[in-house]
């Protein structure tokens, strides 16, 4: 707003406005999270978010101008999930000796995962839309973004859904696993990544290595199997049609 | 220049990714079948490249940040959806409490208590 707007279309003709505008917010963010000694309640990614918004909002710059520009950024999400391969195979032998129970487990709960959200939506009367928007609430972005445009959600919304998912994961992990009495990383990293898509792998890796491998494994495979139920899901239920 | 070459590496596996997708239609994205064809070949190989080391643990640091500029979108359209939020935020805060609940619980079930390791 006290921006000029001819100054702040000049910045804006490069994409590197809107990159240093996300690196800032994302070490500030994250500087924020060290000095208030990590609450679990508060990740550094939600922190980070709101400095952004609220820059964005402050300087008057539309979200559409901004992201075209992030996408400088986003682009390297492709890379970066590939780059989980690697954790991922350090953790084979781990994962080897689990893979029974881990293949009993995943399709169940990647579908009560799903089924939950859309049960409790429903009942409190959303529309079709919405309920295509969250469906995929516990799936990594970049898959559950092409999951939410065959249903036929809005992909902002998804975006909201995973955000809120992703954040609440972590106190509910973190209070389950003590309810239940649960220590173990590997299953408590696979819950984070089953439930938290990225943001609760991010919190695993936190953790431990043990528990982000394992939480890349719950976040793959429930991205893969969610991919494959929705769309047959919806088609069975008619939803939408 | 490791970093560069396994960067490389990752995208040309994200591209055999695409190309897989193009060709099966599968409902998958391509990075997810990149992570498991790299996590194949690792597995074959027996170990991982410092090439691929050097390009990936930078990347999966930056994770969090990568996904930002999708994530801020939602405070965009909370106007948008208003009067529908509290159904929404329900039935995700409660959801996912259900599943993380149900997911621990299935796993404890199936894996037991981790001294049986």
């Amino acid at each position: 707003m006290f921006a000029e707007s001819s100054l702040l279309d000049l910045l804006t003709t490069t994409p590197l406005f809107a990159v240093g505008l996300t690196l800032a917010a994302y070490l500030i963010g994250n500087g924020l999270f060290q000095r208030l000694k990590r609450p679990s309640w508060l990740p550094a990614i939600l922190i980070a978010a709101l400095l952004l918004a609220g820059a964005l909002a402050l300087i008057g710059l539309p979200y559409a101008t901004y992201h075209q520009g992030a996408s400088w950024l986003t682009v390297l999400l492709g890379p970066a999930t590939v780059a989980l391969g690697m954790p991922l195979y350090q953790q084979l032998p781990r994962i080897a000796e689990l893979w029974r129970p881990l293949a009993i487990c995943l399709p169940i709960a990647a579908t009560l995962a799903a089924f939950y959200a859309l049960a409790i939506a429903w009942l409190m009367g959303s529309s079709d839309i919405i309920l295509a928007s969250i469906a995929a609430k516990s799936v990594t972005a970049p898959i559950a973004m092409g999951i939410t445009e065959q249903l036929g959600g809005t992909v902002a919304l998804l975006m909201g859904a995973l955000l809120i998912t992703g954040v609440i994961t972590i106190p509910c992990v973190s209070l389950a696993a003590r309810f239940l009495n649960i220590d173990d990383e590997r299953l408590i990293g696979f819950t984070l990544g089953l439930n938290g898509h990225a943001i609760g792998t991010v919190r695993a890796f936190e953790i431990s290595p043990t528990a982000g491998a394992f939480a890349s494994l719950g976040m793959s495979l429930t991205g893969i199997f969610t991919a494959m139920l929705l769309p047959i899901a919806w088609r069975l239920l008619g939803i939408g049609s | 220049m490791p970093v560069l070459s396994g960067f490389l590496w990752l995208i040309s596996y994200w591209l055999i990714g695409e190309v897989v997708i193009h060709f099966t239609a599968l409902p998958i994205s391509s990075g997810v079948i990149g992570m498991l064809l790299l996590c194949a070949t690792l597995a074959l190989r027996g170990r991982v490249p410092s090439t691929i080391a050097a390009a990936a643990q930078p990347l999966i640091a930056l994770l969090a940040m990568l996904i930002m500029p999708g994530v801020v979108g939602v405070f965009f359209i909370v106007g948008e959806l208003a009067g529908q939020w509290s159904a929404i935020l329900t039935a995700l805060v409660v959801g996912t409490l259900l599943s993380v609940i149900t997911t621990l619980w299935l796993l404890k079930r199936l894996i037991g208590q981790p001294d049986v390791r």
